[in-house]
């Protein structure tokens, strides 16, 4: 059953008309009883604002006329007078009429009540009508709704300062920012001058104040609408910004009255960076300077697609050597600072301290620059296979319809180019062995047409490609059968089909029913597995009999340098990529004791499978008095690992193990410390691989 | 073995390993460290139990004496890393190589290996690459490459493999 | 888990027509008749935000947000009160009593929403 608003309404209303008729009657006799005019009023109110919001507009007008009355009554303006409480009984009948239907709002006699009200009513205070009201700068498009598009771009200068008590009275300052992202491209500078130290820091007040420089089509009252409810009781100012973009600094800073034109001139004189003399002179707070640079560079931002000017100075070419040096030094770097950090650690001087967390965020920002260079669309790598697919559709008689999505997903350069191959020999397989020939797939109910579709998406801090195609499927019987001929799997096992499918990867393994030109020339599934797990990957694989086989690489971002988890276990240290870890808890001794024999731990109602990592490293020191678990996961799957000692973040620039310790699982390659020393960076998958097997073990035993 | 013949003579580095006195062609020393902190590698292979970083890169060590069937005793005031390049499937690799003690670079002359019968007898023939004469002494010149080689390393029988413990 | 939203008003159809439009959008909704209503409710667990109407028997708006604001628990709790007058007074009273923002009756239930996109995100 819905229920109607109105009718609730209906009903509501002859309630209030009860109460309003029960008050009118006894304020006959106590007219000084505030009590009773409340009632009324508010009874007027409620007929008021309801009836107007379900559409009662004539009800809602006329009852507007009487609530502005007794609100006067309310206020001592107006006397309850036995003329005007006979004019209100008068009015509710009048009211009850107009809910029913059996009265309209030109009838003779309404406007006879109402000019008696007009009368009675005292002409000191003039209230609006309630036809109009709307919530203000709420147009009906609401914030943000399409409206009012398409005007001339501008750029605006906003200051934004709310009142200290903003946070308190439920004011979120960062909705505010995103609302002005929605006008336009917004670069926002924080300034946090105010911020006192953490003694006096009083987490409800607000001490940041911002500078936006937002681009936007929409009109000033757009942006204001936006304060609309912080308008009054904040300092916000609005300005336009000249649309040139090669604004100097100097200019800027004026503009901005940070400076005067005297003061940029002195500086100028001296040359050359006018950001720091003027910083240095003592002429303008560094804040200041930053936030004129930050304008600068928005208003020399590209503009938006389509206004883009065709100049030669947007982008570089540079030899990849040079990318991969650079990469290299940053690595360099990044291990200079780690030693750095551990010999400031002993110190007490704090403006070395400060020196040194500055160069630390400086590094982490050149790592994620460096990084960022690295990265490539995906489409480079795409874009190959449109050849190899009609060339091979060609050789093998296949008609194929290969489709791509995702190509702008970016991914290191290095990782893009050991793909080629890995991705190469899929996209052949799903369509020598995936794909059928179109008489087969014509009988098989399917268009002739077979489809390949290679996609890339992000997921966290990893990339997903996967190569999909509509073809026969995998065979799980004739895997099982090769299987059990490789010695992979007992003659009389269940294995399921999920697990007989990764069984492709093994090496040597292979169901090609015959060799064909294309495939099977030795270079099989095994060797795709290798390189992706050299990449610090993972690739499974999915499939349907008869309609579709799905092949998912699982990729990390970058190959370089991962924000790591230092643990100490025994007398070694270790790096757990901090994207996989979820949680630190401490290992109560009870937990400890009663999870002996049974190694999963109680996480807030889940059972975690859990390794003890000295355990598992055969680590000759004593346990720490209180181990910690980290909880890592990869996927759905989670596994606990307890560890001696959390010791911290550590930014690791990754170094590949050699080919000595390839059968060394447990690892995904090394990391240099600080100190000098060696941590092994731990292959999450793998470990968790284990937990899970452990756990199976523990079930069935 | 002995490919090179007659008078002609090799340039080695000269070590100590278990109280024999082995030598590596001196070619493939980069340089010679004295003992820095090492880092184990759980689950690998005795012979390349563990890690070092040497400038910067994090490098295999290999303990010489694993392959050798000698007594692993653990490392001295003596001891020596010899950092070394070998070819690993075809790729030049840096790895760390662990001695006893290291003597000096020195020169040899080929001796023939039937001259050695005793020595001959003692160690793998394929891990020797050939003998060396020094005045009258005898010196086995270690065959690197196959001492890293994968594919022997693999077949041999592991005692130090990494296993789960049971739950 | 859904956000919880507190609707405060004497009027059954106004709250009924705040919980419509609410509950449709996702979120979870609490009715309060009242200020005094309202106050015994967030006994038992603070909302993500409220949305109170200013004129109300036993307590009204005004005071009701005073009351949540001296309410630790209600610090940064968005707070938006309904009003049918365009009354410039009432609005700067319910402002310095704490409220976060206005709605204006009667209004249309895309504004409603609009509002609480604006303070809740």
């Amino acid at each position: 059953m819905t229920i109607d608003p109105a009718d609730t309404f209906r009903q509501e209303a002859q309630d209030l008309f009860e109460q309003l008729e029960q008050a009118l009657l006894d304020m006959e006799d106590r007219p000084d009883d505030l009590e009773l005019v409340g009632t009324a009023f508010r009874a007027l109110h409620t007929l008021k604002g309801s009836g107007a919001m379900f559409g009662f507009d004539a009800l809602a007008a006329f009852a507007h006329h009487l609530e502005a009355a007794f609100d006067q009554v309310r206020h001592g303006v107006l006397a309850a007078s036995p003329d005007l409480v006979a004019l209100a009984l008068a009015a509710k009948d009048h009211l009850r009429g107009l809910l029913d239907g059996s009265a309209s709002a030109d009838d003779p006699a309404a406007c006879a009540l109402l000019d008696r009200l007009q009368d009675v009513v005292a002409p000191t205070r003039h209230r609006s009508p309630p036809q109009a009201p709307k919530a203000d700068g709420l147009g009906d498009d609401g914030p943000g709704g399409a409206a009012k598009e398409g005007g001339e771009a501008a750029i605006w200068r906003l200051k934004v300062r709310l009142p200290a008590d903003a946070l308190a009275t439920g004011t979120n300052p960062l909705l505010l920012l995103d609302e002005l992202r929605d006008l336009g491209p917004c670069t926002v500078i924080a300034h946090t001058e105010a911020v006192p130290v953490l003694d006096a820091f009083d987490p409800s007040t607000l001490y940041l104040w911002w500078e936006v420089v937002l681009t936007t089509t929409r009109p000033r009252g757009d942006i204001e609408d936006v304060f609309i409810f912080v308008r009054d009781d904040m300092n916000l100012s609005i300005e336009p910004v000249a649309a040139a973009s090669d604004k100097r600094l100097g200019e800027i800073l004026v503009e901005r009255g940070a400076v005067t034109q005297a003061g940029v001139e002195d500086a100028l004189a001296r040359r050359p960076r006018i950001g720091k003399l003027l910083v240095d002179g003592g002429a303008v707070p560094p804040a200041q300077v930053e936030a004129a640079l930050a304008e600068q560079a928005h208003a020399r931002a590209p503009a938006p697609a389509g206004q883009r000017r065709p100049t030669g100075q947007e982008s570089i070419r540079v030899s990849a050597d040079r990318l991969d040096a650079l990469m290299d030094r940053v690595g360099e770097l990044v291990i200079s600072q780690a030693r750095l950090k551990q010999l400031v650690a002993g110190h007490e001087d704090i403006p070395l301290k400060a020196v040194t967390e500055e160069i630390e965020r400086l590094i982490a920002e050149l790592r994620d620059t460096t990084m960022g260079i690295r990265m490539v669309p995906i489409a480079s790598l795409f874009s190959r296979f449109r050849r190899l697919v009609h060339d091979l559709s060609k050789d093998l008689g296949k008609e194929v319809e290969l489709t791509t999505s995702g190509e702008d997903t970016e991914l290191d350069k290095t990782v893009i180019e050991r793909l080629n191959d890995p991705l190469v020999h899929m996209v052949r397989n799903a369509i020598d062995h995936g794909l059928e020939a179109p008489d087969v797939r014509l009988a098989a109910g399917k268009p002739r047409q077979g489809k390949v579709h290679l996609s890339a998406s992000h997921s966290g801090a990893q990339v997903l490609i996967s190569i999909q195609d509509d073809g026969r499927g995998l065979d799980a019987e004739r895997i099982r059968a090769r299987a059990v001929e490789h010695g992979l799997i007992a003659a009389d096992s269940s294995v399921p089909d999920a697990e007989l499918f990764q069984m492709i990867f093994a090496p040597g393994f292979s169901t090609a029913h015959e060799v064909t030109s294309v495939s099977g020339r030795g270079v099989g599934m095994d060797v795709v597995k290798r390189t992706i797990e050299s990449l610090r990957g993972t690739v499974e694989v999915d499939s349907v009999a008869g309609h579709q086989t799905v092949v998912t690489l699982k990729l990390p971002l970058t190959l370089a340098i991962i924000d790591g988890l230092l643990v100490r276990v025994g007398d070694g240290r270790y790096v757990l990529p901090l994207s996989a870890v979820e949680e630190c808890v401490e290992l109560t001794s009870e937990a400890d004791a009663r999870s002996r024999g049974r190694n999963f731990l109680n996480i807030r109602g889940d059972l975690v499978p859990f390794l003890r990592l000295r355990e598992f490293f055969a680590s000759p020191l004593p346990a720490a008095p209180f181990q910690k678990v980290v909880i890592v996961s990869d996927g759905d799957l989670r596994v606990g690992l307890v560890v001696d000692e959390v010791i911290g973040d550590h930014q690791t620039v990754i170094k590949s193990l050699s080919r000595l310790h390839a059968d060394v699982e447990s690892f995904s390659g090394a990391t240099i410390l600080g100190d000098g020393g060696v941590a092994l960076i731990l292959d999450v998958s793998h470990l968790i691989e284990i937990g899970q097997v452990r756990d199976e073990i523990r079930k069935v035993s | 073995m002995s490919q090179w013949m007659g008078n002609r003579t090799l340039e080695v580095v000269t070590l100590g390993l278990d109280g024999e006195v082995f030598a590596i062609d001196a070619i493939l020393v980069h340089e010679i460290l004295e003992m820095v902190p090492i880092t184990r590698v759980p689950g690998a292979r005795s012979f390349v139990g563990s890690l070092l970083n040497v400038r910067g890169k994090v490098v295999p060590l290999a303990d010489p004496r694993v392959r050798l069937g000698m007594e692993c005793r653990p490392p001295t005031i003596d001891s020596r890393i010899l950092v070394i390049e070998v070819e690993l499937e075809g790729e030049p690799t840096i790895v760390g190589l662990l001695a006893d003690k290291v003597f000096e670079v020195t020169e040899v002359a080929a001796a023939a290996l039937e001259e050695t019968p005793r020595l001959g007898m003692r160690w793998p023939p394929h891990l020797i690459r050939c003998v060396g004469k020094r005045g009258d002494d005898f010196i086995i010149v270690l065959e690197i490459g196959r001492l890293f080689d994968n594919a022997d390393l693999f077949g041999a029988p592991e005692t130090a493999a990494p296993q789960l413990l049971s739950a | 888990m859904s956000k919880t939203i507190m609707t405060v008003d004497d009027s059954a159809s106004m709250r009924q027509m705040v919980r419509l439009t609410l509950a449709g959008a996702g979120y979870e909704v609490v009715e309060a008749e009242h200020g005094q209503d309202a106050l015994n409710k967030v006994g038992a667990a603070v909302p993500s935000m409220v949305v109170t109407d200013l004129n109300m028997p036993v307590m009204d708006g005004l005071t009701l947000i005073r009351n949540l604001r001296a309410l630790n628990s209600f610090k940064g709790v968005p707070i938006v009160f309904l009003t049918t007058e365009s009354d410039e007074d009432k609005k700067r009273a319910a402002k310095e009593a704490g409220a976060t923002g206005w709605l204006t009756k009667p209004f249309k239930q895309e504004q409603l929403l609009a509002v609480v996109k604006k303070v809740l995100g």
